[in-house]
């Protein structure tokens, strides 16, 4: 059967030691078995690795942070879509998400098809509304104090033991052993993400994650399992193995269930001692290591791609447990007309 | 008391909790034991065999054994379902 020809734009093409879900999702799409994808890269800083990947990308466009408006940033990519009929957008950014969201049916009358959570799907699950999402979903949840201003601080030994979790609202977490930490801690996150900056009771257990797609009917489309084997200084997986845990297949499905989520995402959780799986973060989107459910036989780009343009897709519910990602990093030699292009015409 | 499913040994020594993720190597007397103790055989059923194969004592034996088991139950490798009941 031939392949269905598509036009898909991805951002996250940031493949650095913080890396973004671009390039994964790319080589997910170009092992579709269903469509044959022009992919249209669109990236924020000129350096993002993506750019530079030979055969990755057909198309290179540099689009505007969303911080400096919406329309700005849609507008763009209107202008792109004259050029390159986009049938298929994927934004892989939580900060970008609000914009895309937003403009989702103004995107889709120019025939630009998204596949996003809702606004009270991704707003319900913010950081700082973790305790009442924990509550309405009958999912546990380490207790956590919103942290308006500095004054505040004291009331975290009022609750919790030490250490704690210092998180920004969108990015970056600390462990902090005592109050002058926490000190340090929030001054760092409030200049970089604003407030609240989120104390977080510290489980202790091993971090597992899940990476999954909802049809946002309810029906859980995929899911895999993963634990880190490897992590960065910036808390980032390098390397990590696919598990069999019925629980964590269950409280997910069950999770995707109950909120109809719509889109890519992925489950943080802490498994304890006990056997309890504690929900510290729901990520609004697929993460950085989706290519690791391709590889174990789920094909997440490929089934997100369709469910965007509409088509049927089946749940997926077998993987391979036990199949591993390791990163790499390594070092392409790049032109210098590649960087001016992209630098001066904002387009490859 | 008993190793899970989920619990996959290789023959190389190689033994992988697809529940946990973890992984672990052990020497070929550690494969032989893990073994037998998948095989569903107890403390008591087991001396006797090792004994007559290795050149051991009984007290030895005994010591290293419930090291090894102690082992296994803190990496999750092994299920006790009576606490009281180390065979």
């Amino acid at each position: 059967m031939a392949k269905q020809k598509i036009t898909l734009a991805v951002t996250g093409l940031n493949n650095t030691d913080n890396p973004g879900p671009g390039v994964p999702f790319i080589r997910g799409i170009k092992e579709s078995e269903v469509f044959d994808a022009r992919i249209i890269g669109l990236v924020y800083e000129n350096l993002e690795p993506g750019i530079y990947m030979e055969g990755l990308c057909d198309r290179i466009f540099q689009i505007p942070y969303p911080s400096g408006g919406s329309d700005e940033l849609i507008e763009r990519v209107e202008y792109i879509h004259q050029q390159e009929k986009l049938d298929v957008l994927v934004p892989n950014f939580d900060a970008e998400l609000f914009s895309f969201m937003k403009n989702e049916q103004r995107l889709l009358n120019k025939g630009i098809h998204t596949f996003l959570p809702t606004l009270k799907q991704f707003q319900e699950r913010e950081k700082d509304k973790l305790p009442e999402y924990g509550k309405k979903y009958g999912v546990k949840v380490p207790g956590s104090i919103n942290l308006g201003s500095f004054n505040q601080i004291k009331e975290i030994e009022e609750n919790f033991d030490y250490p704690v979790m210092i998180k920004g609202q969108f990015y970056d977490a600390y462990v902090a052993a005592n109050e002058e930490q926490v000190k340090q801690a929030f001054q760092k996150l409030a200049a970089k993400w604003g407030l609240p900056v989120i104390a977080q009771e510290f489980v202790k257990g091993t971090e597992v994650n899940v990476v999954a797609l909802g049809d946002g009917k309810g029906n859980t489309i995929a899911a895999v399992p993963m634990r880190k084997q490897y992590i960065t200084d910036k808390g980032k997986a390098w390397g990590g193995i696919t598990l069999a845990d019925d629980k964590m297949m269950e409280l997910t499905r069950s999770l995707i269930q109950k909120t109809k989520w719509k889109g890519g995402m992925e489950l943080e959780l802490i498994k304890n001692n006990a056997g309890e799986y504690y929900l510290i973060e729901i990520n609004p989107r697929l993460p950085a290591w989706v290519y690791l459910a391709v590889g174990a036989g789920q094909n997440i780009p490929e089934a997100l791609v369709k469910l965007a343009l509409g088509l049927d897709v089946k749940p997926m519910t077998e993987y391979k447990i036990g199949k591993m990602f390791v990163r790499y990093s390594y070092d392409m030699i790049v032109d210098l007309e590649k960087f001016a292009a992209i630098s001066i015409n904002r387009e490859i | 008391m008993k190793i899970p499913g989920e619990v996959k040994i290789s023959d190389n020594g190689f033994v992988f909790n697809s529940n946990s993720g973890d992984s672990f190597a052990l020497n070929p007397f550690g494969l032989e034991l893990i073994r037998k103790l998948k095989e569903g055989k107890d403390f008591d059923e087991l001396k006797p065999e090792i004994l007559e194969k290795y050149d051991v004592d009984d007290l030895t034996f005994e010591k290293d054994f419930y090291e090894f088991y102690a082992l296994l139950k803190h990496h999750q490798l092994i299920i006790q379902e009576n606490q009281l009941d180390f065979k």
